[in-house]
C-alpha cells in the first residue's frame, strides 16, 4: 500500500537522522584534540570511585571504535554520563529541564502561529492596501530582530509588570497547586510572549504568500462560477488549501524554535533546555553540552516526523 | 509587501505587447520596478559604507575609556558608553564592520560549499547526487543552533572558526537551490549541444549553468547573509564568539552580562540589536524582491473584499 | 425568445499606473437553446474576458458596462447579486485546463454535489447517485468519483469539468478552451460528447478557442474577435469560404491543412495596445487589404448577408469580391 510505504520512509529517515546525529556527537567530542573534552570521565572533584566507574561505564581505555559502541549502549540505556557540574545524570538533569522548557515553547508557537494565520490572511485579502504593507513589514521587523536582544528589550520595558526572571517565585512558600500553576504561568508570560514575536513573522509571510497563491487559482474561480459568495469560497475552499504549507512550515521553522528557546531561557533564567545548554557552555560541562544537543535533535526529529505524518494525512496528493 | 514587480496588466490575464529588454540587465531593472528592492539595497549599501570607512568615522577608539561607565547619550558621545565606558557610537560603528565581515564571510564560505556540492549533485546525478542530497538532508533537520554551539564549544573561539561553524548552518539551503536549477538547466538543449561539440564539463558550468542561475543565487546569497548575521549574534549572546573582538552580537552579549538593564542603561542595548534588524530587514527586502522578479507569481486574485464595478455605456462610447 | 442576448458589453481593467485597458469592446450576439456557437481569436483579443464577464467573474480590477439578458432579463444590471443566482444554475462553465478547476483536496464526487447542494436541487444520496449518473453520462464510471483529480488522466480531468458543470442542469455551457492541452484522440471524444450534450439536452454551447478546426468541427456559427472587438460573426461555412474580414480570412488561412501542401501562413506583427486609444481599424498595420480610409475611421460591424456581419470598410466598396486566399 503506497501509504504505508510513505509512514516507513519517514519513519526509517528519522531513525537515520537520530543516528547521524548520535554518531556526530561522539566524533566530534573525541576526534578534536583536548584532555577535558574527550574524556568523559574527567569530572572536575569527582571521587576516584566516580571515575573509575565512568570509566568501566564507557570503556574509556578501550580503542576508539569500541567506545563508540559503548556509547551505543549506554545511549540505548539512557545514560549519558554525568554533569561536570553537579555530578547528577545527564539525563535526569535533561529531563526536568525538558518538561520545564515544553509547556513555555509550545504557548509560545501556538500564539505565533494563530498570530501568523490571522495577519497572513488578512494581509493576502487585502493585498497591496496599506493594511498589508504595514502587517507585512512589521512582521519582517519582528522575524529581523535578534531574539535575545527581543528578550531584553521586553525585560527592560515590562519587568515592572511581569515576572521575568525564573519559573516560580522564590519567595512563594508552600504553595496550592492553583498558586503554583498561577505563579509558573506568570512567569511564563514573559518568555512565551518573546518567543511568539519572534516566531510569528515568518508564518505571516508564508500565510500570506499560501494564500495569495491559492486566490489565484482556478479552482477558487470554480467555487464562485458555482454561485458561492466570496467569503463561503474563501472559508470553504481558500482557506483550507492555504494552510497546507503552513504545516510544513512549522516543521521547518522548529530550529528555529529551539534556537530561540535557548536564548529566550537565558535571558529570562528559565530552567529549561535552553538554560541548560547556556550554562553547559558557559561552565564546559561537556557531558551536558552533548546530552543536551541530542535531547534537542531527537525532539527536533520527532516533531519534524509528526509534521509530516500530518501533511500527509491532509494533502491527498501525496502519495509517496 | 513593497512595490514588485508587475507587468502590463496585473489582474487582466491578458497579455499586452511582449515586453522590451531594459538596459542593464535583470538587476538593474528589478531595482528600477521595486520601490522594495531600492529601499533594501540602500539600507545595505549604507551600512556597508559605514563598515568600511569605520577606522575613519568612528569618533573613538573601542579600548579606552572616554566616559564614565554607562553614561547615557550626550553630545559627547550621542548613543553613550559601555560598562568599560567606552563610546557606544563608536563601538556600533566597528562592531557592525566585524559583523558584516563574518555575515558576509560565512556567507561565502557556504556559497562555496553549498554551491560545490550542489552543481555536482547537479550535473552529476546518480549515486552521488543521491548520496550527498542525503547528507544536505540530515543537516536541515538536524537544529541548526545546538549543532552550531557544540561545535564552537569544542573547537575554541575564534572568528575564523565562528564563520566556518556559521558556514556550516548555511550550505544545505544554498546546495537545494543550486541543485534544482542546475538539474532543469542541464537538459536544455544548448547544453547537450555544447557537449557534443566536445565543451568539457567546467567550461559548460561556468559559460552556461552560471549565468542563469546566478540571479536566484544572489537572491539566496543575500537572504543568507541576514541569517549568518542573526547567527553571529546568538551564538556571541552566548559567549561562543571571539572574546576579543568587537560585534554587534558580543556588544549584546556584554550589556546582559554586565547588568546593563539594571543600570537603566538602555542604550547599550537597543541600538546594537537595531543595526542587525536594519541589515536584516535590507537584506530581506533586496533578496526578496529580486525572487519575486524571478517567480512572478502574477496570479490574478480570483476573490477580493471588492467586487467588479459596473459602468453604464453613454451613446457616445458605442459609436466610438 | 433567445436565451441569451449580449448587447453593448464593454469591459475595462484598472492598470497598477492609473490609467485603463480596454480589453472588451461593443461586444454582442445572441445564443438560442441548442446552438453551438463559437467565440475565435488570437490570445488576449478578450475572448475569455467576454464569458468571464457573463457570470460576473471578473476580478475587482474591472468595470463592465452593457447588457446581458437572459430569458430577456438584464442580470448584469445588480452586479454580483443579481448574476449569482444564475451561476451553474442556468450559466454555468468548464475552464481552461481543468487540471486546476478542480479543487487537488477534494474529491471528483464531492465536487459535483456541492453546486447541486449548493442551489437545492439535491442533497445527501441523491446527489451522490447524480453525481454518479453525471459522471457515467461525460463516459467516467461512477466509483471513480471518491478519486481525487489528480489521480485521473487529463483528458478524464476534462470530462469531470464538464459533469461537474452539468451539474445543476444549465440551461447555457460556456467552454474556454475545452480541448487545448489534449491530445488529439482527447480532443476529438471531448468535441463529440459537447455535441451529443448540446443535441440531447437541449443545452446551448459558447465555445471559446484560437483552434479553428475545432470550432470548424462543432459549432453551426462563430464570431472572430480581435483587440477586444468583434470584427466579423456569421454561419461557419460562411467565415470559412466567403470571410469578409480580413482578418478572418488570414486567421483561417493560417491554419496548416494537414492534407494540403500549401504554405502554412502567418500573420505578421502583433496585436495592438489596449491601454492606448486605437485610431482607424484596430487590424490595420497588419492587414494586407488596408487603404487610405481603414488608417482613419473606424469600421462598424454591418450586415453583409443574411445573419453574417463584418466590420470591415472593404465591405463597402462595391468591387469586393469576398475572394478567399490569394
Amino acid at each position: 500500500m503506497r501509504r504505508a510505504d510513505y509512514v516507513i520512509k519517514r519513519t526509517f529517515f528519522a531513525f537515520v537522522t537520530i543516528f547521524v546525529a548520535i554518531t556526530l556527537n561522539f566524533f566530534l567530542f573525541r576526534v578534536i584534540p583536548g584532555d577535558a573534552v574527550s574524556n568523559l570521565a574527567r569530572v572536575p572533584h569527582a571521587t576516584p570511585a566516580l571515575r573509575q566507574a565512568l570509566e568501566e561505564e564507557f570503556g574509556l581505555d578501550k580503542p576508539k571504535w569500541e567506545q563508540y559502541l559503548i556509547y551505543l549502549k549506554q545511549l540505548a540505556h539512557g545514560n549519558m554520563g554525568v554533569s561536570f557540574a553537579n555530578q547528577e545524570p545527564v539525563w535526569s538533569n535533561l529531563k526536568t529541564a525538558l518538561a520545564n522548557t515544553l509547556p513555555m515553547v509550545t504557548l509560545g508557537t501556538v500564539i505565533a502561529i494563530v498570530i501568523g494565520l490571522i495577519t497572513g490572511v488578512l494581509s493576502a485579502w487585502r493585498r497591496k492596501t496599506k493594511l498589508d504593507h504595514i502587517s507585512t513589514n512589521v512582521a519582517i521587523a519582528f522575524y529581523a530582530f535578534p531574539t535575545q536582544w527581543l528578550a531584553l528589550v521586553l525585560l527592560i520595558y515590562l519587568s515592572g509588570f511581569l515576572p521575568s526572571h525564573g519559573m516560580t517565585n522564590d519567595f512563594l512558600l508552600n504553595p496550592t497547586p492553583w498558586e503554583h500553576f498561577k505563579d509558573v504561568g506568570l512567569h511564563m508570560i514573559l518568555p512565551a510572549m518573546t518567543l511568539a514575536l519572534t516566531l510569528y513573522g515568518q508564518y505571516t509571510l508564508v500565510v500570506r504568500s499560501s494564500m495569495l497563491e491559492t486566490l489565484g487559482e482556478d479552482y477558487v474561480l470554480t467555487a464562485r462560477a458555482k454561485g458561492f459568495t466570496q467569503r463561503k469560497v474563501v472559508t470553504r475552499h481558500a482557506l483550507r488549501n492555504a494552510m497546507l504549507p503552513t504545516t510544513t512550515l512549522i516543521a521547518l521553522s522548529l530550529g528555529y524554535i529551539v534556537a530561540g528557546a535557548i536564548l529566550i531561557e537565558t535571558v529570562f533564567s528559565w530552567p529549561g533546555i535552553g538554560s541548560a545548554v547556556y550554562q553547559a557552555v558557559t561552565q564546559r560541562d561537556y557531558p551536558m553540552l552533548q546530552g543536551a544537543f541530542l535531547v534537542l535533535t531527537v525532539s527536533v526529529v520527532a516533531a519534524n516526523f509528526v509534521a509530516d505524518l500530518l501533511y500527509f494525512k491532509l494533502d491527498p496528493r501525496i502519495t509517496e | 509587501m513593497g512595490v514588485r514587480a508587475d507587468s502590463v496588466a496585473d489582474g487582466t490575464g491578458l497579455e499586452g505587447p511582449p515586453p522590451r529588454r531594459q538596459r542593464g540587465g535583470w538587476f538593474v531593472q528589478v531595482l528600477r520596478e521595486s520601490t522594495q528592492a531600492k529601499v533594501g539595497l540602500g539600507v545595505l549599501l549604507f551600512f556597508i559604507a559605514v563598515a568600511l570607512l569605520a577606522p575613519w568615522i568612528a569618533p573613538y577608539s573601542v579600548h579606552e575609556q572616554t566616559g564614565a561607565v554607562y553614561c547615557p547619550p550626550s553630545p559627547r558621545h550621542p548613543l553613550g558608553c559601555d560598562d568599560g565606558g567606552i563610546d557606544m557610537l563608536s563601538l556600533l560603528i566597528v562592531g557592525g564592520r566585524t559583523s558584516l565581515i563574518v555575515g558576509f564571510a560565512a556567507t561565502f564560505v557556504a556559497m562555496i560549499i553549498g554551491g560545490g556540492i550542489g552543481i555536482t549533485a547537479g550535473y552529476r546525478g546518480g549515486w552521488l547526487d543521491g548520496v550527498l542530497m542525503r547528507i544536505t538532508d540530515y543537516f536541515l533537520v538536524i537544529p541548526d543552533l545546538p549543532l552550531a554551539i557544540i561545535i564552537a564549544a569544542v573547537w575554541g573561539a575564534s572568528l575564523t572558526h565562528l564563520i566556518f561553524v556559521i558556514a556550516l548552518l548555511l550550505w544545505t539551503t544554498t546546495a537545494r537551490i543550486v541543485r534544482s536549477q542546475v538539474k532543469s538547466v542541464r537538459e536544455r538543449v544548448y547544453v547537450k549541444r555544447t557537449r557534443s561539440l566536445g565543451a568539457g564539463s567546467s567550461r559548460i558550468v561556468f559559460r552556461h549553468v552560471l549565468p542563469q542561475i546566478a540571479p536566484l543565487l544572489i537572491a539566496n546569497t543575500v537572504l543568507t547573509v541576514a541569517i549568518a548575521i542573526f547567527d553571529e549574534t546568538a551564538l556571541s549572546f552566548l559567549g561562543l564568539g571571539d572574546p576579543s573582538a568587537v560585534t554587534w552580537g558580543s556588544i549584546i552579549e556584554f550589556a546582559f552580562l554586565r547588568s546593563a538593564i539594571s543600570a537603566g542603561a538602555w542604550w547599550a542595548i537597543i541600538p546594537a540589536g537595531l543595526c542587525v534588524a536594519f541589515v536584516i530587514m535590507g537584506c530581506y527586502w533586496l533578496g526578496q524582491s529580486i525572487e519575486d522578479a524571478l517567480n512572478p507569481r502574477l496570479k490574478v486574485a480570483h476573490l477580493s473584499p471588492r467586487s467588479f464595478r459596473l459602468r453604464p455605456i453613454s451613446r457616445r462610447e458605442d459609436a466610438e | 425568445m433567445t436565451l441569451l442576448s449580449v448587447r453593448g458589453l464593454h469591459v475595462w481593467f484598472d492598470l497598477p499606473d492609473g490609467r485603463e485597458l480596454r480589453a472588451v469592446q461593443d461586444v454582442a450576439f445572441d445564443l438560442n437553446s441548442g446552438e453551438r456557437m463559437g467565440l475565435v481569436g488570437e490570445s488576449g483579443c478578450g475572448k475569455t474576458t467576454t464569458i468571464l464577464a457573463l457570470m460576473g467573474l471578473l476580478p475587482s480590477s474591472a468595470s463592465v458596462g452593457g447588457e446581458v439578458l437572459l430569458d430577456g432579463v438584464n442580470i448584469l444590471e445588480g452586479g454580483e447579486e443579481s448574476l449569482r443566482p444564475h451561476r451553474w444554475n442556468d450559466v454555468a462553465m468548464v475552464f481552461q485546463g481543468a487540471m486546476n478547476a478542480l479543487n487537488p483536496v477534494k474529491t471528483v464526487e464531492h465536487q459535483i454535489v456541492e453546486p447541486m447542494e449548493l442551489h437545492h436541487q439535491a442533497e445527501g444520496a441523491a446527489a451522490s447517485k447524480r453525481a454518479g449518473e453525471l459522471l457515467e453520462l461525460v463516459g467516467i464510471p461512477a466509483a471513480a468519483g471518491a478519486r481525487y483529480p489528480h489521480e485521473f488522466s487529463g483528458g478524464m480531468r476534462q470530462r469531470a469539468a464538464i459533469a461537474m458543470a452539468l451539474a445543476c442542469s444549465p440551461r447555457i455551457l460556456l467552454a474556454d478552451e475545452p480541448t487545448t492541452a489534449l491530445d488529439v484522440m482527447v480532443q476529438a471524444q471531448i468535441l463529440e460528447l459537447l455535441t451529443e450534450l448540446s443535441e440531447e439536452l437541449g443545452l446551448a454551447l459558447l465555445l471559446v478557442t484560437h483552434d479553428l478546426p475545432v470550432v470548424a468541427e462543432i459549432c453551426e456559427r462563430a464570431a472572430v474577435m480581435y483587440a477586444g472587438e468583434i470584427v466579423e460573426a456569421g454561419p461557419m461555412d460562411e467565415l470559412f469560404h466567403s470571410p469578409r474580414h480580413p482578418y478572418t480570412r488570414l486567421l483561417f488561412a493560417a491554419t496548416p491543412d494537414l492534407y494540403g501542401d500549401e504554405p502554412v501562413l502567418s500573420i505578421p506583427g502583433a496585436p495592438p495596445r489596449l491601454d492606448q486609444d486605437i485610431t482607424g481599424c484596430p487590424f490595420h498595420p497588419r492587414c494586407d487589404k488596408a487603404f487610405d480610409r481603414c488608417r482613419h475611421e473606424r469600421p462598424e460591424l454591418r450586415d453583409v448577408a443574411v445573419g453574417h456581419e463584418a466590420a470591415c470598410h472593404l465591405n463597402d466598396e462595391a468591387s469586393w469580391s469576398g475572394s478567399r486566399i490569394e
